[in-house]
């Protein structure tokens, strides 16, 4: 910062020197340049210390704004005659463009070092989750259409996965709704692979091929719904860590099944990478995963 | 028994929230909306039925809990020996 300080007071003293035409008649204005300059060229005659005495450099910086440089100015403008307020003028305007300038080179610098944070953290995020490593076995279930699906299925593709229940009152509805939403909007996108959605029951007792073929048709034409054995459902919940608890029967034996309520991003190499839970809305989640895909760099064969 | 589809969740939900509307404009007088009571318990299957019920009871202490206030609970009791 003191290097672009000294540039700056450079600049803006080799113009100062350039567009004064004064001579040095009055005795402040004598006293002012005496001041040693700091800058390579001057001419000895006309030196014009621009700042007068040395201030501190964050005083300095403030140029027009700056508290010691302002009576000084309206001094030298009150003592210049004639053709020197023009040149005041003149001198005003460098200032101002070359702060404008500076101040832009500031506000992009911080930008961009913002920039940097949030894709620091977005990794860390990505390394932490992948510590975690949840999905990392397999699972064979069967699809809403009765055909046997394993995890080997669906690498290559982006996954959403949900775990929930067709006899849910509202939470899985409006989960699938969500995700429904946040496919479609990545649909729109031509740049973007496709993401695959599913939903794995949690009660594959009720759940059966049928039941989730009436079920899964309520949302995007592209989600899959997962059964299977009461075995093979637990195997495929205990990967992803899967909480679900059926709660008690009542009289015509309806019950609901306390689970997880969690929205998983599965990257095309099987790795999960990110959860969403019921506070992200459809916006959120979709711009996630479009930093996901932008970020993902395929694992070497 | 089937699940409810699409229409069913959505003719249960506004049933609730019909319900839920008039309790509210009664300051929760369950007698003034026992029409509202009937047709909610009418379009919603009874496990929903007891969920929603729980669900506003709950909602209704944390409103509670927000607007007034609570007193912190005493911590276990000595045990009489």
């Amino acid at each position: 910062l003191p290097i672009v300080v000294l540039l700056l007071r450079c600049t803006l003293r080799s113009s100062a020197v350039q567009q004064t035409s004064g001579s040095t008649h009055h005795p402040q204005r004598a006293w002012l340049s005496s001041q040693v300059p700091l800058c390579g060229h001057h001419t000895p005659k006309h030196r014009t210390g621009l700042y007068g005495p040395f201030t501190h450099p964050q005083q300095t910086l403030g140029s027009s704004r700056g508290p010691l440089s302002l009576p000084l100015f309206t001094q030298r403008v009150a003592l210049s005659q004639g053709p020197n307020t023009s040149t005041a003028k003149i001198r005003l305007r460098t200032r101002l463009v070359v702060t404008l300038l500076f101040g832009g080179g500031l506000l992009g610098t911080w930008w961009y070092v913002r920039n940097e944070k949030q894709q620091n953290h977005r990794m860390q995020r990505i390394e932490q989750l992948k510590k975690v490593a949840l999905g990392q076995g397999d699972f064979s279930l069967l699809d809403h259409r009765g055909h046997r699906r394993t995890k080997r299925d669906f690498l290559g593709s982006w996954v959403l996965l949900y775990f929930g229940f067709t006899h849910c009152p509202d939470i899985c509805p409006d989960e699938l709704d969500k995700i429904s939403a946040v496919v479609s909007a990545l649909d729109k996108d031509p740049s973007l692979p496709a993401v695959q959605p599913l939903f794995v029951t949690v009660d594959p007792e009720r759940d059966d091929v049928p039941a989730l073929e009436r079920y899964v048709k309520d949302f995007h034409p592209r989600l899959i719904g997962l059964t299977g054995t009461p075995e093979e459902v637990k195997v495929a919940g205990k990967d992803y860590r899967v909480y679900a608890s059926p709660g008690p029967k009542d009289e015509d034996g309806d019950y609901i099944v306390d689970h997880t309520i969690l929205i998983y991003l599965v990257n095309p190499d099987g790795l999960f990478l990110d959860y969403y839970n019921r506070m992200k809305d459809d916006v959120q989640i979709a711009e996630s995963v479009r930093n996901h895909m932008k970020s993902y760099i395929k694992l070497p064969e | 028994m089937s699940a409810p589809n699409s229409n069913q969740r959505k003719a249960c939900w506004g049933a609730r929230d019909e319900l839920w509307k008039c309790l509210d404009d009664n300051q929760d007088n369950a007698s003034s909306c026992e029409q509202f009571q009937k047709e909610y318990e009418a379009s919603c299957p009874a496990q929903w039925v007891k969920h929603f019920t729980k669900r506003r009871d709950f909602l209704k202490y944390k409103e509670k809990m927000q607007t007034e206030g609570f007193e912190p609970a005493d911590g276990p009791k000595e045990s009489q020996s």
